[in-house]
């Protein structure tokens, strides 16, 4: 429809260029940071879509994780009857995040295929579509902490200031989860079986990761296999998690293991770098293949 | 339209093509899956030409500042590629596309619409997907509000609205800036007949104003009537470049010649079946 000569297309020049790896880079967080509102208004958009036509609206945000783990805590409690200690504050401290993971990573995938009619009409750089989708999945888990909040009402013997290290937690997830939904949203542009291929590994990975379970199970395992599952990036956020809000088997919330975080940082901002080049690096061909 | 004469001789060109082309990936076309995309790997092996189709190639034109420029050619010529790499919605896969200035193809009537969000919350949307600085849609948005004339249901959520006041809105939404260029696909013709007179005035009054114009169509009668200058496509191709009576004329010309070489291949082809049947 209208293109400003602001554009990406600086100058509305476009042409056939071969653009390296940090120049990707860059074109894509410029590309981010010049269209902060777009992002505010998408992010905005998928708050109101979510939960649209319900009777109590954004009270969802809260009921929602609430209602689930009520779910696990009657069948862990009744059927598996799990000696854990505050077994219900242990599992919210790992479902709350992998919800925030899974739900963002299923919605990112599809927000570019989703968006392919305005694609084919106008240009706008996609990486805002990823982006957007990743930060409202955020907003629900931010909701997701009032919930615990009520939660911890009943577990006030548990609460620490460590509490105050989740942001410190999520921003490290929020950096790895961005970096995946990066990647697969503009994979799945390419071939549909992406997604269906990311919901069979989702459903392994949660199974694979410390969530209804303490990562002290596993030590049973041979050591081999214990080592390569100490790499899933979950077990060390849902450890360092479950560490500050719900803390260990004799006592309250402590600190978490800070190298493993760090290091998981290190290695998400390296993902995220690739994921954003190969974003750019396909971005021209959506128009073509959508 | 004659504006040309008076832009200083030193002016860039609005529009300056290149040496375009434009080409598809076979493979990768439309709900592709993973096997079909690697059998098709396996079976084309290397073969280029199996694989890749050059939807437009070695195009050069250029559109001085006041032109108005007609594209015509038969269906799958190449034309609405043509005009979706000078919007910048395709990117060349060779050449170039410079263009000098606010570029408008009014595409996107509705397309980018959130349902639940009102009338007035997709607005914004649009300008920020357009890149148009909010300040600046600000103060555009009591004139696109009175233009789609949708009354109080601005402030109510999109999904609500006919599929008339929808149209109305995006129309409103694409026509609320004035571009320096004006890429056209088809004339437009939105909503009702009320609106459809108002939408013809708004685009007349577009064109009017915009310094640069290039029109696809198959009416061949807007093409003398509002160009001064025309190209033909075939099959990606220029064919030829010209005055719009000319250019148009040899386009009619080579329709029909194609038509009476159709024609005669069907009479030779029904002639070979028919003793062979009998």
């Amino acid at each position: 429809m209208t293109r400003t000569s602001s554009d990406a297309l600086a100058g509305g020049m476009s042409g056939v260029r071969r653009r390296g790896f940090v120049a990707l880079i860059a074109e894509g967080v410029g590309d981010l940071t010049s269209r902060r509102r777009l992002i505010r208004y998408l992010v905005g958009a998928d708050m109101k879509r979510t939960h649209a036509d319900t009777v109590i609206g954004q009270l969802w945000w809260i009921l929602d994780p609430l209602m689930q783990i009520a779910v696990f805590y009657v069948v862990f409690t009744f059927i598996f009857q799990r000696s854990t200690p505050d077994f219900l504050l242990f599992l919210f401290a790992a479902i709350l995040p992998w919800k925030w993971f899974s739900t963002t990573l299923n919605d990112a995938m599809n927000s570019v295929v989703s968006r392919q009619s305005l694609i084919r009409q106008l240009p706008f750089p996609k990486l805002v579509l990823p982006t957007s989708a990743t930060l409202a999945g955020t907003v629900s888990f931010a909701f997701g902490l009032i919930a615990l909040a009520i939660v911890f009402l009943f577990y006030l013997h548990r609460l620490t200031y460590w509490v105050l290290a989740i942001p410190l937690i999520a921003g490290v997830q929020l950096v790895f989860t961005l970096a995946i939904a990066t990647a697969l949203s503009a994979a799945n542009a390419f071939y549909r079986d992406v997604s269906n291929v990311t919901g069979h590994v989702l459903r392994l990975w949660f199974y694979l990761s410390p969530v209804l379970y303490p990562t002290e199970s596993l030590d049973s395992l041979p050591r081999g296999v214990r080592e390569v599952l100490s790499l899933n990036p979950f077990s060390i956020l849902l450890t360092s998690y479950r560490d500050v809000i719900w803390g260990s088997s004799h006592g309250a919330g402590h600190a978490p293991e800070f190298v493993g975080l760090a290091v998981l940082l290190l290695v998400s901002v390296i993902l995220l770098g690739l994921a954003i080049a190969f974003f750019k690096r396909v971005e021209p061909a959506f128009a073509r293949i959508l | 339209m004659t504006a040309a004469t008076t832009a200083p001789a030193t002016a860039l060109p609005s529009i300056d093509v290149r040496d375009l082309g434009v080409r598809y990936d076979l493979r990768l076309t439309r709900r592709t899956t993973l096997k079909g995309s690697l059998t098709s790997r396996f079976r084309n092996g290397a073969s280029d030409a199996a694989t890749h189709f050059w939807a437009l190639r070695h195009l050069s034109f250029q559109v001085p500042h006041g032109e108005s420029l007609g594209v015509i050619g038969p269906n799958g010529a190449g034309k609405s590629t043509l005009l979706l790499a000078m919007a910048g919605i395709l990117s060349p896969s060779e050449g170039s596309v410079r263009l000098h200035g606010r570029v408008s193809t009014l595409l996107t009537l509705g397309a980018g619409f959130e349902q639940e969000l009102s009338g007035r919350d997709n607005i914004d949307l649009a300008a920020a997907f357009l890149g148009i600085d909010h300040r600046e849609m600000a103060g555009l948005t009591p004139s696109i509000i009175e233009f789609a004339d949708i009354g109080a249901f601005i402030d109510a959520p999109v999904k609500t609205y006919s599929t008339g006041m929808r149209a109305r809105l995006g129309f409103s939404i694409a026509t609320a800036i004035t571009p320096d260029i004006l890429l056209l696909d088809e004339v437009l013709g939105t909503g009702d007949e009320a609106f459809r007179a108002r939408s013809k005035l708004r685009i007349q009054e577009l064109v009017d104003r915009a310094k640069a114009i290039v029109l696809v169509t198959h009416d061949l009668s807007y093409v003398t009537e509002f160009c001064n200058r025309a190209i033909l496509i075939e099959r990606g191709q220029i064919i030829h470049e010209g005055g719009p009576e000319e250019t148009v004329r040899l386009y009619q010309d080579r329709t029909r010649q194609h038509k009476l070489l159709a024609e005669a291949e069907a009479h030779r082809f029904a002639g070979a079946i028919r003793p062979a049947a009998g």
